[in-house]
C-alpha cells in the first residue's frame, strides 16, 4: 500500500514542522549574534553580524564543559539504574507472577501521581539524613522516583506482548528462571529496553528542579542550572550564551534519537500491542 | 486474554538440582520478590516517605524553619475561600484540558504524515523530536523572548504578513498569557504524542486496513472504524502519562510568567512553590501541592481501568 | 544610629586581643582578626551571581586575600539571585547548609531564631565606617530579639535612567523631581513617540521598586505601624489614579515585564525613561555606544508627601546557627566589609551596588562620573519593605505575592478603580497579616 505522498500532505508535514522548529531556528540565529544585534535589527529572523563570540566564550570562560559532564554522567546512570530496576520488575511482574505482583504494579503506576515540585522540601530532609546532600552521584536515585514507574510501565505492556512458549520451552528444557530472564527474554525485550533508555536519558538530561534545589557547589552544576545560574546575570541575561549552551546540550540527545528512532518507535509498538 | 491459562508449575518440570540458593532462586515467588524489591525500596524511601512527610506538613502551621503543630485541616479550609487559589484551579483544568486536546490531536496527525517511507522521513522523524528534547528551561526563555512585547519576532512576523498592525502583548494579559503557555506546552508536548501515535499506527496490521479498502470503505470509515479503536490503548498511556506530566509542570509556568499576570496563569505548583518557598508558609505550600493528588488519583484510576492492567 | 555601649566597647577590645593571640603573628601584621578563629575552620558561602563580572571577580579575589590571612578556606557558590531565596529557605528548613548565605530584602526575618547573633560584628562596622543608613538598619536589626541577625551589605540600588536628547525636544534640562512634572514629561516623551516603560509583571526587583516608591510618595502605606493594614487610604487612590495616568505614557507591554525587559526595550532605543540599576548604563557603556552617549541617571523625583520614599533591592549576609564556624563566618565578613576589600569591590563595579556602610559612599568612584553619583544616595532615604510596618514573615509573603505591584498592575492595566484594587489588595494584606 504505498500510495503517493501528495502535495497537501507534505504541506501539513511542513506546516507542522515549522511550528516545531521555528523557535530552534530562532536559538540557532540568537546563539550566533551579538547583544547588539539582538535588540536593534531589522529582521529578527536573520542574522547580518553572525560571530562565533558566544559560543567560544560559553566553552572557555564558564564551566560549560564541567556542567556537560555533570549532565552525561547524571543521566546514564540514572538510565541506567532504572532501565535495570525497571526490567527486573516489569519481569517478576509479568513473567513470574510472584504472589502480590498485581498489588506492585498498581503501587508502582500510581507513584507516578506524586508531583516533583511538591516533593522536594520533604526529600530534602530524606537526603540530607542519608549525607546524600549535594553529592552529584546521588541525583541518579533520586531521578529513578520519576523514571522507574514510567520504564517499568513501558516494560510490562513489552514483556506481556513476548509468547509465552518461548519461557515454558525453557522450562521443560531445565532452564533456571535466571537464566530464562537473561539469556531468553532479554535478547527479545531489546527494543522496548532501547525505547525505556532514551526516554529516561531524556528526562534525565533535562531536569531541572532537582538539580537546582539539592546541588549547591559550582562543581556540581548540570547544564540547566549552570546556565539559568550564572548566566542570567542580575537584570541582564546573556542571551547569545544561553542559547548555544541550550543548542550545544540538545545536540547528543538528537544525535542519539537519531541513531535510535526506530528502535524507539519498534519498542513503543511492541509495549503498546494487545 | 487467558494468561493465566499457560501457568507452568516448575514443580511439575525437572528443575536444576544444586546449591540451596540455586534452588530458592528459582522459585518464581523468591526471585520475583527479589527483582521487584530494588524498584519497590527506591520508591519507598524517595517518594513514599516523602510524600507522607509532605501530608503531614499540610496539616501544620509550619513556617520555614520552625515545625509548626497539628491544626488538622486548616490550611485547607483557608485555600477553599482563597481567590487566587481559585484561580490557579481554574486555570490549571484550563491549561490541562485544552494542552491535551491539542496535543493529542496535533500529535496523531504529524504521526499520520509520518508513517509512511517518503524521501527524508527519519530526519523528518528526528528533527520532530526537537522541542521535546531540549532542556525545558532553556526553550521556555526562548518562547519568552519570541513572545516578547517589544522584541516579539512573532509579532514582527504577524506585522510582516499583514495580520497584525502592532506588537502585540502576548504574556501581560490575563487571556493572551493563558493561551500563550498552552501554545507553547503544546510545542513542547507534540513530539511525545507523535512518537507515541507513531508507534500504535505501526503495531497496527497493514492486512486490516488493505482488506477494508477493497471492501470500498473510505478512508474516514477506515480511521473511525478500525485505526482509532486499534489505538485505544495507546491513547490511553500516552494521555495519562502527559496528562499527569501537565499537571505537575511547574518549569515552564514558572520561567515564562511566574504565575502572572495578576495571578492570571497561577498553577496548583507554581503557588506551591510561591506560597512555600518565597513565602515561607509551609504548610499551605504543602497543603497547595497536597490538594492536587486526589485529582491525579481518579485520572490514574481511570487510566487505569481504560489499560489491560485493570481487566 | 546604633550607639555602642562601653561595656560592649570591652568586650569588643578583648575579643580583638584574645584573637590576636590565637591566630598568631603573621595575621596580626596585616590586618588583627576579630573573632577567634575556630580550629580547621573552613567556610562555605553562597551568594548570587553578580549582576555585572567585576562583582564576582573582585569578590574571588577579596575571599582569596581572606584565606591567605586567616587560613580559612572558603568556597562561593553562585546562583542567580531569585533562587537565593529557596536555597535559603531550605536551609533553615533542614538545618544544614552553606555557613553564609547573602540574601534579598527581609529573608532572615522569616527566620530570624536560626540565625546567628551579629550585632558585636555590626555594632563594630557601624562606628568604624560611620554607621549603616537607617534602611540598612531594619533590613539587619531584628527588633523584637533586640540583635542584629544579618550584616548589610548594600543594595543594586535604582535611579532614574533617561535619554538626555530626547527630555531636551520636551523643554526640560534635566529629569523633574517631582511627580507632577514627571507626569507632564511623560506625556510630551510619549506625543514625541518615546513612551516611557516601567515594569508591571512579576519583577523581583523593578517593579516592586517603584510601585512601593510611587505609593508611599503620596504617604500612602500597605500596613501602619502596628501592622493594621490600612491601604484602603485615600492616599493610596491618589497614587493609583497618578499611576494610570502615567500608565497611558508608556509603551505597550509593561504588564508582562520581568526584571530584564526594561534594560532590553532601553538599550534598543524603544523607551526614554525607566527605572533601573546601574546595568542599563554600564551595558550600554560597553556595547551600546549611540545610546550610552545619550544616556543619563538621576535621583527618583519626590513626591506629594514631601520627602524622597524610595524602595531598594537589599542584600544583606546572615549567618546559620548550624553552622560550625560561627566566629570565622563573622570575620570573613568583617574581612570583606574593611576598606582593603570594599574599596575595590566597590570601585570595580561602578557603582552597582550602593553600601550600607555611609562612609563606603565617600569613595572617589561615586562622583567619578555625573551619571554614578544618583546611585550614591540610592539608601539615604529608603523606606524598608513592610513599611510603616515591621520587616518580618508577613512582609515577605506581601512582597513575594506581589500584593502592591499587582494592585498598581490592576489598576493601570485592568482598568480597575482605584478603589476596587485597594479593596482587592487589602483583603489579601488582611490574610497575609492574619487581621
Amino acid at each position: 500500500m504505498r500510495e503517493k505522498f501528495g502535495w497537501k500532505l507534505y504541506l501539513a508535514l511542513a506546516a507542522m514542522l515549522a511550528f516545531l522548529l521555528l523557535p530552534f531556528y530562532w536559538m540557532v540565529l540568537t546563539a550566533i549574534k551579538s547583544q547588539h544585534e539582538l535588540l536593534v535589527t531589522p529582521n529578527p529572523w536573520w542574522v547580518f553580524h553572525p560571530t562565533f563570540r558566544n559560543i567560544i566564550d560559553l566553552v572557555t570562560q564558564t564551566a560549560y564543559p564541567r556542567w556537560f559532564a555533570n549532565t552525561l554522567f547524571v543521566s546514564v546512570g540514572a538510565t541506567i539504574l532504572s532501565v535495570v530496576i525497571s526490567y527486573t520488575a516489569a519481569f517478576a511482574i509479568v513473567r513470574l507472577r510472584f504472589t502480590g505482583a498485581r498489588t506492585v504494579s498498581t503501587a508502582i503506576f500510581f507513584s507516578y501521581v506524586v508531583p516533583p515540585a511538591i516533593l522536594f522540601i520533604p526529600l530534602a530532609s530524606v537526603l540530607i539524613k542519608l549525607h546524600w546532600f549535594d553529592k552529584l552521584w546521588a541525583l541518579i536515585p533520586i531521578y529513578t522516583t520519576f523514571l522507574v514507574p514510567f520504564c517499568t510501565w513501558l516494560l510490562i505492556g513489552f514483556l506481556r506482548s513476548i509468547p509465552r512458549e518461548l519461557e515454558e520451552a525453557a522450562l521443560v528444557d531445565g532452564a533456571s528462571w535466571p537464566r530464562i530472564m537473561i539469556r531468553v527474554i532479554l535478547p527479545l525485550s531489546m527494543p522496548g529496553l532501547i525505547s525505556a533508555t532514551i526516554f529516561s536519558f531524556t528526562l534525565s538530561w533535562n531536569e531541572y528542579l532537582y538539580a537546582l534545589i539539592y546541588m549547591v557547589s559550582s562543581a556540581n552544576k548540570t547544564i540547566s542550572v549552570g546556565l539559568t545560574t550564572e548566566l542570567m546575570r542580575g537584570d541582564v541575561f546573556q542571551w547569545g550564551q544561553l542559547m548555544s549552551g541550550a543548542l550545544l546540550g540538545t545536540l547528543p540527545v538528537v544525535l542519539v534519537y537519531f541513531f535510535f528512532v526506530e528502535y524507539y518507535v519498534a519498542g513503543m509498538s511492541g509495549a503498546l500491542k494487545d | 486474554m487467558s494468561d493465566r491459562v499457560g501457568v507452568v508449575n516448575s514443580a511439575a518440570f525437572a528443575r536444576p538440582s544444586g546449591s540451596w540458593l540455586r534452588r530458592m532462586l528459582d522459585r518464581p515467588n523468591v526471585l520475583g520478590i527479589l527483582l521487584a524489591a530494588p524498584a519497590v525500596l527506591i520508591l519507598l524511601l524517595l517518594l513514599a516517605y516523602p510524600l507522607c512527610l509532605g501530608i503531614w506538613l499540610s496539616l501544620t502551621n509550619a513556617v520555614l524553619g520552625t515545625p509548626g503543630h497539628f491544626i488538622g485541616f486548616g490550611n485547607y479550609a483557608i485555600l477553599f475561600h482563597d481567590p487566587v487559589y481559585q484561580e490557579a484551579v481554574f486555570y490549571a483544568f484550563f491549561y490541562t484540558i485544552c494542552s491535551e486536546a491539542l496535543k493529542l490531536s496535533f500529535g496523531l496527525g504529524l504521526a499520520i504524515l509520518l508513517n509512511r517511507q517518503f524521501r527524508g522521513y527519519r530526519v523528518a522523524r528526528a528533527i520532530m523530536l526537537l522541542p521535546w528534547v531540549a532542556p525545558t528551561v532553556l526553550s521556555a526563555l526562548a518562547w519568552n523572548w519570541l513572545l516578547n512585547p517589544q522584541f516579539s519576532a512573532v509579532s514582527w512576523l504577524l506585522i510582516k504578513l499583514g495580520l497584525t498592525h502592532s506588537y502585540i502583548d502576548f504574556l501581560g494579559q490575563a487571556w493572551p498569557a493563558r493561551i500563550s503557555l498552552i501554545v507553547v506546552n503544546v510545542w513542547r508536548g507534540i513530539p511525545y504524542y507523535a512518537m507515541g501515535y507513531l508507534a500504535g499506527l505501526q503495531a497496527i496490521p497493514k492486512d486490516l486496513i488493505e482488506a477494508a479498502s477493497i471492501d470500498g470503505a473510505t478512508r474516514i470509515t477506515i480511521f473511525r472504524r478500525i485505526i482509532w479503536p486499534l489505538l485505544w490503548p495507546v491513547t490511553t498511556i500516552l494521555l495519562s502519562f502527559s496528562t499527569i506530566w501537565t499537571v505537575t509542570d511547574f518549569q515552564l509556568i514558572w520561567t515564562m510568567t511566574r504565575g502572572g499576570p495578576l495571578n492570571a496563569t497561577q498553577v496548583f505548583t507554581t503557588l506551591a512553590y510561591q506560597r512555600a518557598i518565597n513565602g515561607g508558609s509551609l504548610g499551605q505550600g504543602a497543603a497547595v501541592a497536597i490538594s492536587v493528588i486526589p485529582i491525579m488519583l481518579i485520572l490514574a484510576i481511570i487510566a487505569l481501568r481504560s489499560t489491560r492492567e485493570g481487566r | 544610629m546604633t550607639e555602642i555601649s562601653r561595656r560592649q566597647l570591652m568586650q569588643l577590645t578583648a575579643a580583638g586581643a584574645l584573637a590576636a593571640g590565637v591566630s598568631g603573628g603573621q595575621a596580626f601584621a596585616a590586618d588583627t582578626p576579630m573573632f577567634p578563629i575556630e580550629k580547621g575552620a573552613k567556610l562555605q558561602l553562597l551568594r548570587w551571581t553578580g549582576f555585572i563580572e567585576s562583582d564576582d571577580a573582585q569578590w574571588k579575589k577579596n575571599t582569596e586575600a581572606f584565606t591567605r590571612a586567616t587560613g580559612v578556606p572558603v568556597t562561593i557558590q553562585d546562583i542567580s539571585w531569585t533562587d537565593i531565596q529557596a536555597k535559603s529557605g531550605l536551609a533553615a528548613e533542614l538545618g544544614s547548609g552553606p555557613d553564609i548565605i547573602m540574601g534579598f530584602y527581609d529573608d532572615p526575618f522569616i527566620y530570624p531564631d536560626k540565625l546567628v547573633d551579629v550585632s558585636k560584628l555590626c555594632e563594630y562596622l557601624s562606628k568604624k565606617h560611620g554607621g549603616f543608613f537607617s534602611v540598612a538598619h531594619s533590613y539587619g536589626y531584628d527588633v523584637p530579639q533586640k540583635r542584629w541577625i544579618a550584616v548589610p551589605i548594600g543594595a543594586p540600588g535604582a535611579a532614574v535612567v533617561y535619554r538626555d536628547s530626547w527630555i531636551k525636544e520636551c523643554g526640560y534640562d534635566s529629569f523633574p523631581t517631582d511627580f507632577d512634572k514627571m507626569l507632564d514629561l511623560s506625556r510630551k516623551l510619549k506625543k514625541n513617540n518615546h513612551p516611557i516603560g516601567l515594569a508591571l509583571g512579576h519583577a523581583v526587583g523593578d517593579g516592586n521598586t517603584w510601585c512601593h516608591w510611587m505609593l508611599w510618595g503620596f504617604g500612602a502605606k500597605s500596613v501602619d505601624a502596628d501592622n493594621k493594614v490600612a491601604i484602603e487610604s485615600k492616599e493610596t487612590y491618589a497614587a493609583l489614579k497618578y499611576a494610570k495616568e502615567l500608565y497611558k505614557t508608556m509603551i505597550p507591554g509593561v504588564s508582562s515585564w520581568l526584571d530584564v525587559n526594561n534594560n532590553e526595550s532601553f538599550l534598543a532605543g524603544q523607551i526614554s525613561m525607566t527605572i533601573n540599576g546601574i546595568s542599563i548604563w554600564y551595558v550600554a557603556q560597553k556595547k551600546f555606544p549611540e545610546i550610552y552617549k545619550d544616556t543619563r541617571n538621576a535621583t527618583l523625583p519626590v513626591g506629594p508627601v514631601g520627602h524622597q520614599t524610595m524602595f531598594n533591592l537589599f542584600s544583606q549576609a546572615f549567618i546559620f546557627k548550624y553552622s560550625k564556624y560561627p566566629n570565622a563566618a563573622q570575620e570573613y565578613l568583617r574581612f570583606m566589609s574593611e576598606p582593603a576589600q570594599m574599596d575595590p569591590w566597590l570601585t570595580g563595579m561602578e557603582g552597582y551596588v550602593t553600601p550600607a556602610l555611609k562612609d563606603y559612599t565617600k569613595l572617589p568612584v561615586w562622583t567619578s562620573n555625573p551619571n554614578i553619583t544618583p546611585y550614591r544616595d540610592a539608601l539615604a532615604h529608603n523606606h524598608a519593605v513592610g513599611y510603616a510596618g515591621s520587616p518580618g514573615r508577613a512582609a515577605a509573603t506581601a512582597l513575594n505575592d506581589f500584593v502592591i505591584v499587582n494592585m498598581f498592575a490592576d489598576a493601570c492595566v485592568n482598568g480597575a478603580s482605584p478603589e476596587d484594587a485597594a479593596r482587592d489588595a487589602a483583603r489579601q494584606l488582611k490574610q497575609i497579616y492574619g487581621t
